[in-house]
């Protein structure tokens, strides 16, 4: 069980089921969030947006803004077109780039789309002031669908581009003809991952303090990236980095839509530049939802390749990504993840991908929690368990016959991966005895004979994690960490994964405190400020422990070096270890604390030979590979016949997450995953109609899921260590939201399938499945 | 949105077809409605309050009579902008005796909206709209007591 006593100094803490460090601050509301940020002399912006999918802008008339008592500034697009544009950090051959400026300038591209921003001393002054201002459209037609949007004819997003096409990007591994040849059985669908709102608890927000005495640049900003965030900004206003210094405060929530560089934090940055004062923005729950980076948004066509025992033999894929209006940080990158991500854990090497990238008149889609992993999670499992009915076969044993085998690691896959370590089976054994796998089938049988409706779904997941080699990663994938002792012996971390929720405030402290043997509570981790904290790459791809935490394992590594020199000369021997913090003479058995090495360091009286004063290491890690974290989920669910309502009754999720440092840390990862995996497979979707007006524009019609929505999640572990780290860790912040919506959908699909259903599309909302009851019971 | 629906007024034909054409009385009786003037041959501007679930504000915009074929039909076409977006809607009205002092109007058309109404409101649209149809016509009936 959680325990808050601090346990004893030399106790082993990793590994151990400890409750968060930061969790006090949060849940007792006295953390500091971006709107919490008062500075004096600080103005409000509110940004006036387009309310047309696509439109030309004849003219803007901001004179009743302009004469409201306490606005002190309007810009428009005219005004901020030197700053550079938004930037995508996506290179993939061919790609079309428009220029995104951070204020429309002649037209607008999407509903949300900024053209004006107010400034006053009051946000409410600022807010009213916004709706006096004056936008004359000319509206034009907009493509509001992908598909649709390839068709020819199509309204054009970008008038340059007409067939609204920003890339094509193809992919092939093995001989994808001979073992479509070789086949018995081929399986075809249509499956989709519908667009998805990441909705985070804390909207963004930006506070931009521009000091024109320094000409220097305080940047506030909720994101997962400090230190990019402050490369890129600085590149979009032609500052230096060592004047620009972004601050990230607590962070309610990223799950990718913060790994990003949005407009605003470049306009506000601009408009405190031009007043000389600080301004604040803070979204709204309603501009969130048209101006913060959509998810998913795939349509993809797929074809599995078999032998009749369920050898599966070759996988086909033409995945249509819903792009939006512009390209994002990484939006092109997105669908790429899933095609690298298409063999899942079987050992077929024939596969074929095309991606077609469309650009729609919508917000920008980005990563949101698994960036094309769930994806591509979701087509290849709801493909398996197809290919399964099709040869009536049990999901479970294709899924067993189909695994890589754990002698085969590492394992090349046919899409350029390595991975690194694995067996596959056993999470999914172990999924399968918990659940009671051969009792819940012979459950069914006699519900299907009452005439109930029970499904029993079972999905396996494999994840690519720990982003990762920089060749692989767009600006640099490594890691950095900082430890520095203080002369009383107390130990800080600064670490440049700027984690926002996952709990690496502990978990370092855990690392940190076992590797110098000293209590969770004499370290202190800390992040989030580019004028303290060395550069570091940020947290997002389930990369935090599995790249941060190597960073400061390496870091400690040094430290304990240098302790160890000091030792010697403290204790004047070269026959000294150190060990349950301090550094002990193996002949005397003399000792001397880390307080007194690090005090020792700081007088600097007696330095060891060709040592520097200070307790300071500091170390920047590249990984070798990826990671590879795998699972197994098994849903049981009950359909109401009458309501089409889906009951959870069992959830069991079995991650294997490589070594776990924090079990309770690692659990509530899956379940915030689960939660959010569950709202894509059962309620979320985002709604555009035609003309490109989002209908699913605020809580209330944008279905996530509540407290009361959440099943009891049965949550267990294999651990299989990773090579590729010190640590074994793998990642887990995504895994279960990758493991969820296709165990979930398998699981209604199969409660189904006596009414001949053979596939549904996400999200599985009661009034689709009462229409698929009532159409079977018509059949 | 499509709406069509079909409303009975105590009015003869052209009686009925003159009142929906007289902005004085279409003032009174378009919900919300705050001015309406004329700034052609059957063209008018119009000021409006609209609230929809927790949204409202003030609209701004343009009605048109077109295709009018005195006293049986004429097609009316609105367009209003505001604060909380944008409304363009068109329809078709047809009106037909239905015995002495008693016309039936057959209305269709398309409401497109915008903006926050769309994002917020999508949910009550139909039944906004359906609603502010009965008001209009119940206050055409009250407003053209006299003209009977």
């Amino acid at each position: 069980m959680a325990t808050t006593a601090a346990p004893p100094a030399t106790g082993k803490l990793v590994g151990k089921r400890l409750r968060r460090k930061e969790d006090p601050r949060l849940i007792t509301g006295t953390a500091t969030y971006v709107d919490d940020i008062k500075l004096p002399g600080m103005h409000h912006a509110c940004i006036v947006r387009s309310p047309y999918a696509a439109a030309r802008i004849k003219s803007i008339d901001a004179k009743a803004a302009l004469e409201t008592p306490g606005v002190v500034a309007v810009y428009t697009g005219a005004d901020t077109k030197e700053v550079g544009p938004v930037p995508c950090g996506a290179s993939l051959p061919g790609l079309r780039v428009p220029h995104h400026y951070i204020l429309a300038t002649d037209r607008v591209y999407f509903v949300g789309h900024p053209v004006a921003v107010v400034v006053a001393g009051d946000k409410y002054v600022a807010r009213d002031a916004a709706d006096s201002i004056e936008v004359d459209y000319d509206v034009l037609p907009a493509a509001a669908d992908p598909e649709k949007a390839l068709t020819p004819g199509a309204p054009a997003v970008h008038p340059e581009w007409p067939d609204n096409t920003a890339f094509t990007y193809h992919q092939e591994g093995g001989d994808i003809a001979q073992a479509f040849a070789e086949a018995d059985v081929i399986v075809k669908q249509r499956i989709t991952s519908q667009r998805l709102i990441p909705t985070p608890m804390e909207t963004r927000g930006v506070v931009a303090d521009w000091k024109p005495g320094d000409k220097a640049l305080t940047l506030y900003s909720s994101t997962q990236i400090p230190h990019l965030l402050r490369s890129l900004v600085a590149g979009m206003l032609g500052l230096a980095e060592n004047k620009t210094r972004v601050v990230t405060p607590e962070v309610g929530g990223g799950f990718g839509c913060k790994l990003n560089v949005y407009a605003e934090e470049a306009l506000m940055s601009f408009v405190s530049m031009k007043l000389g004062k600080p301004v604040k923005w803070i979204e709204s729950r309603r501009e969130n939802y048209v101006a913060t980076i959509h998810g998913r948004g795939h349509v993809d066509y797929l074809e599995i390749a078999a032998k009749k025992d369920g050898t599966i033999l070759g996988l086909k894929l033409k995945l249509i990504q819903d792009l939006g209006a512009y390209h994002q940080l990484l939006t092109p990158v997105i669908p790429t993840l899933s095609v690298l991500m298409m063999p899942g854990l079987y050992r077929f090497r024939n596969v074929t991908a095309d991606i077609v990238g469309v650009f729609t008149n919508c917000v920008p889609t980005d990563a949101y929690r698994g960036a094309g992993r769930p994806e591509a999670t979701h087509a290849i499992e709801r493909m398996v368990d197809m290919l399964a009915a099709e040869l009536k076969l049990d999901p479970a044993d294709i899924r067993l016959k189909n695994f890589i085998q754990p002698e085969e690691f590492p394992f090349a896959t046919a899409t350029g991966l390595t991975y690194d370590s694995g067996q596959y089976d056993l999470p999914l054994r172990k999924a399968l005895e918990i659940g009671g796998y051969a009792a819940l089938r012979a459950e069914q049988q006699t519900a299907r004979v009452a005439g109930k409706l029970m499904g029993i779904g079972i999905a396996t997941y494999g994840e690519i994690c720990a982003f990762g080699p920089s060749p692989a990663t767009p600006a640099g994938g490594w890691e950095s960490a900082t430890v520095k002792v203080d002369p009383d012996g107390k130990v800080t971390v600064l670490t440049g994964s700027c984690h926002h929720g996952q709990g690496e405030e502990t978990t370092f402290a855990q690392i940190a405190a076992d590797e110098l043997g000293i209590g969770l509570d004499d370290v202190v981790v800390f992040r989030g400020d580019t004028a303290i904290v060395q550069y570091g790459i940020g947290t997002f791809g389930s990369r935090g422990t599995a790249v941060g935490g190597p960073a400061l394992y390496y870091a400690l590594q040094n430290l304990k070096k240098k302790l160890k020199r000091y030792g010697e000369s403290a204790l004047g021997s070269d026959d000294v270890r150190y060990e349950a913090g301090q550094c002990i003479c193996n002949k005397t058995g003399k000792t001397a604390s880390l307080a007194q090495l690090a005090g020792a360091s700081y007088r600097a009286l007696k330095l060891p030979p060709d040592e520097e004063p200070g307790m300071q290491t500091t170390f920047f890690w590249e990984p070798p590979n990826f990671t590879f974290p795998f699972g197994a989920h098994l849903v049981v669910t009950e359909i109401d016949r009458d309501t089409g309502r889906i009951e959870i009754k069992r959830y069991v999720a079995v991650d294997d997450c490589g070594k776990i440092i924090n079990p309770l840390i690692v659990d509530g990862q899956v379940h915030g995953g689960v939660a959010q995996g569950l709202g894509q497979a059962l309620y979320e979707q985002v709604v555009y109609d035609d003309n490109g007006q989002l209908l699913s524009g605020e809580l209330t019609d944008y279905a996530i899921p509540k407290a009361t929505m959440m099943p009891w999640v049965e949550s267990h572990h294999t651990e299989t260590p990773s090579p590729v780290n010190p640590l074994g860790v793998k990642g887990v912040g995504e895994a279960g939201t990758i493991g969820c919506s296709p165990a979930v959908v398998n699981s209604v699909v199969d409660a189904l399938s006596s009414l001949g259903v053979r596939h549904l599309d996400m999200p599985l909302t009661p009034e689709k499945i009462w229409n698929v009851i009532q159409q079977g019971a018509r059949a | 949105m499509k709406i069509a629906g079909t409303q009975t007024l105590p009015l003869s034909r052209e009686c009925a077809y003159r009142a929906m054409q007289n902005p004085d009385v279409l003032v009174q009786c378009m919900p919300g409605c705050e001015s309406l003037e004329a700034t052609g041959a059957q063209e008018y501007a119009m000021k409006m309050k609209m609230a929809l679930a927790a949204i409202s504000g003030q609209f701004q915009g343009k009605v048109k009579i077109a295709d009018a074929a005195p006293p049986e039909r004429f097609k009316l076409i609105v367009e209003g902008t505001g604060k909380i977006g944008f409304m363009k809607g068109e329809g078709a009205l047809e009106l037909t005796e239905a015995g002495e002092a008693s016309t039936q109007v057959t209305y269709e058309g398309d409401v497109q909206v915008g903006g926050t109404i769309a994002a917020v409101g999508q949910r009550l649209i139909d039944t906004t709209a359906k609603m502010m149809i009965r008001k209009f016509f119940d206050k055409l009936v009250e407003v053209t007591a006299g003209m009977r």
